[in-house]
């Protein structure tokens, strides 16, 4: 009975650490995913005319999960009559926070730029996605130097953590 | 009339199919200006809905329903003043314009709108192809009229019945240049108007450009052209009349000899271009006048049609 305790804890502490170390490495991807869709968009703006709808869609097929879901979600509330663009955009922005890795800070420069998206000619619109791959830029850099620093730390101190509680019992 | 609607905020909506009940028919503009009532116009009065003053915000919504939020896609229309929406509707747009070495770059902070209802009328011009056809081919034809009094409908009626099986003989092949997008109004190169089964549209195309192309490239029986007027359109024109096409043109003026003393047009009628004019005049509220003249100047028909 001792023996099968201790190996459970010691399995749910590594579990922790495992994926607090991949929340770190899963934000770095879902930033840069984030970033890849700021410049798909930006390119389809440009080259294809498209409306923001179609866009979101293509943009969901081309991304992997859940920025993709994001976006084909957002594509869908278009089949109706949207009333509030920023509405739609902040719901599922929030609604994405509770899948993803992400933390405030992206998704608040995702927030701000929904309040220009659709709204400015392709000069104007270009310049706010611009800045807003920049800052997502910043962002990243900043989740990449955390993710150097605690990945593996993460990885090991939940087996070491969960190796002490069980020498603390015996 | 939902694409009309859809692009009102919701109480504004309300208060409009209220208003409007069941005349839609007789509606021909629903104007909004920022911090005014709305406006409708139909084909007899002018009503108010005062109750609804037209805010910042409704502008903002308004747009973006036009934009369908993608505002990036429309900058050819800000430029030109107008979109054209599902159903063929045009919406006219008026605020500040900033430009760039005098010309207009585009329009911004947009204050003014002017939904204006397209209604096709169909069968409108069916009596008269007997008069602008013979044997299955059709007369070259300047279609003659003040602004206001039916031209497009008309000659979108002309492309359709000439392009259709409807009437009598063979369909042909009409090709239509259509400039500012009135004659088949255009979304995405689709036309929002039936203008036949064997037409061709190309759309917000320059005249001058746009003629040769489709000759080259479509084989058209039978060009359709909105409106000409500069020098540039009639050598255009010139050309492809001399390529064997048949023409059918619109122009604004009030009769055949006004626009003889308008000297773009003067080479048009000194070639003898055109086999028939048909003059389109508002004779009351209800009806317009038709007058049909041949090469020579010699009247063939007179004929009221109703207004619908």
């Amino acid at each position: 009975m001792k023996w099968l305790g201790a190996f459970l804890l010691i399995s749910t502490t590594t579990y922790i650490g495992f994926d607090m170390s991949n929340r770190l490495s899963d934000r770095t991807k879902q930033i840069r995913q984030f970033i890849l869709s700021l410049q798909m968009l930006e390119a389809e703006m440009e080259y294809s005319q498209l409306t923001l709808q179609q866009i979101f869609r293509t943009i969901g097929k081309k991304t992997s999960s859940p920025i993709n879901n994001f976006y084909s979600r957002l594509a869908e509330h278009f089949d109706f009559v949207v009333t509030d663009f920023l509405d739609v955009w902040d719901q599922e922005l929030d609604r994405l926070t509770t899948v993803s890795a992400l933390k405030n800070n992206e998704l608040e420069i995702m927030k701000q730029f929904g309040r220009n998206l659709g709204q400015h000619t392709f000069i104007q619109q270009q310049k706010h996605i611009t800045l807003a791959i920049h800052h997502l830029q910043q962002q990243l850099d900043e989740a990449n130097d955390q993710r150097v620093k605690y990945e593996k730390m993460m990885k090991s101190l939940g087996v070491l953590i969960g190796i002490f509680i069980v020498l603390i019992l015996f | 009339m939902m694409e009309i609607l859809r692009l009102l905020p919701e109480n504004m909506k309300q208060a409009v199919m209220q208003k409007i009940a069941t005349r839609w028919s007789q509606l021909e503009e629903i104007r909004l200006r920022l911090n005014r009532p709305i406006e409708l116009n139909f084909h007899k009065q002018i009503e108010w809905i005062n109750e609804i003053i037209f805010t910042e915000k409704d502008s903002i919504y308004v747009l973006n329903q036009l934009s369908e939020h993608s505002l990036y896609r429309l900058e050819d229309e800000l430029r030109e003043g107008y979109i054209t929406v599902t159903g063929g509707h045009r919406v006219g747009l008026a605020g500040e314009v900033t430009t760039v070495n005098g010309k207009i770059k585009q329009l911004q902070h947009i204050t003014f709108f002017n939904i204006r209802i397209a209604r096709e009328i169909k069968q409108i011009a069916a009596p008269f192809i007997p008069y602008i056809e013979n044997d299955n081919r059709y007369f070259n034809s300047l279609i003659i009229g003040p602004p206001q009094t039916g031209k497009t409908t008309f000659i979108r009626d002309i492309a359709r019945l000439i392009g259709d099986r409807e009437n009598n003989f063979t369909p042909q092949k009409v090709g239509i240049i259509d400039e500012r997008s009135e004659i088949a109004a255009s979304i995405n190169g689709v036309p929002q108007h039936n203008v036949g089964l064997r037409t061709d549209v190309m759309d917000a195309c320059p005249k001058v450009a746009g003629l040769m192309m489709m000759i080259r490239s479509m084989s058209p029986d039978v060009l359709v052209v909105d409106e000409i007027g500069k020098e540039d359109d009639v050598n255009a024109l010139m050309e492809a009349v001399f390529a064997g096409v048949t023409i059918i043109c619109t122009a604004h003026g009030s009769s055949v000899e006004e626009l003889k003393r308008r000297p773009s047009m003067r080479p048009l009628f000194e070639n003898h271009v055109f086999d028939r004019m048909l003059i389109l005049q508002k004779d009351t509220h209800d009806y317009f006048k038709i007058d049909i003249f041949t090469r020579d100047g010699k009247k063939i028909t007179s004929n009221l049609v109703k207004k619908q």
